[in-house]
């Protein structure tokens, strides 16, 4: 049997031409920073309970919600994770959120690539 | 009618493409109407240039790591009632407008994803709307968004814009 496969290719050449615009860019980009950041905030609290060995319902027991709102939040389907919930889950993880400023971040990276360097070559 | 939940949803109980393929990105379409539009892209056509910008991230981060992850940065959203199996991203422009695409999965066997046309998992993109602050889309609103869904997934392969 022949399959006809469809051509996908669509939404990456549109938003290659859409790039072109600078107004565009800068607001892709930028949503895709903050994107980024609240989906690693949450997978981040996700790998912490895995690795602690917690279940979804017991997490939320110990931050006095119901199962369904955090395994929602876990699972994408819930808009708007709440700062204050996020926050308790990390202080119930053992965790802390914190604001690191893109700067501070950039040298801390750079330092801990050189310190990186610096251990592959003892060795 | 709303979209058929077996090809829109997730946990069958066979493991999909997605499953198998661990971490491969999905792809993104958009559904193609009878009379040659592309309802989603005209939507976005007639946003303003950073929302269109905004709604091509979220597309991306969650075309990334789909669903059950969480990604899109808490803009994507499953819906529910009579939209289930829809999946919607929410954004809020000036003046607090508020803009939603809705979009369906497209996941399941090699042979079911075949039969679509599809190579590898998909969102599908199915349409948009906008709506003033405080304001909500009317029934037949949603209807005629379902409509459109199950329209799309009448099509083997589907009928995409490209």
């Amino acid at each position: 049997m022949t399959v006809q496969m469809v051509d996908v290719s669509l939404h990456e050449r549109r938003r290659a031409d859409r790039m072109q615009d600078p107004e565009y860019r800068a607001a892709y980009e930028r949503a895709a920073r903050e994107l980024a950041q609240t989906d690693a905030v949450i997978r981040e609290l996700d790998s912490l309970r895995i690795d602690l060995g917690i279940s979804k319902a017991e997490l939320a027991r110990r931050v006095n919600r119901n199962a369904s709102s955090v395994r929602r939040l876990f699972t994408a389907s819930q808009t708007r994770p709440e700062l204050p919930l996020i926050i308790a889950l990390a202080d119930a993880l053992g965790a802390e959120v914190r604001v690191v400023p893109r700067a501070a971040k950039a040298r801390q990276d750079t330092r801990d690539r050189s310190r990186q360097r610096r251990v592959t070559t003892a060795v | 009618m709303p979209p058929q939940g077996g090809e829109a949803r997730r946990g069958s109980g066979r493991r999909s493409e997605a499953d198998r393929a661990g971490q491969v990105p999905w792809s993104i379409i958009y559904y193609r109407a009878t009379d040659g539009t592309v309802p989603a892209l005209n939507f976005l056509r007639e946003c303003p240039s950073t929302l269109d910008a905004q709604f091509a991230a979220v597309l991306d981060a969650v075309a990334a790591a789909p669903p059950p992850q969480f990604s899109g940065g808490g803009k994507w959203e499953a819906m529910h009632g009579v939209m289930s199996g829809f999946y919607e991203i929410r954004l809020s422009g000036p003046r607090r407008e508020q803009f939603r695409l809705f979009c369906l999965l497209e996941n399941g066997t090699r042979e079911e994803l075949a039969r679509r046309g599809l190579q590898r998992p998909a969102i599908a993109v199915i349409t948009g709307m906008r709506k003033p602050w405080r304001t909500t889309f009317s029934d037949g609103d949603y209807r005629r968004v379902r409509e459109l869904g199950t329209e799309h997934q009448q099509n083997h392969p589907r009928r995409i814009g490209t």
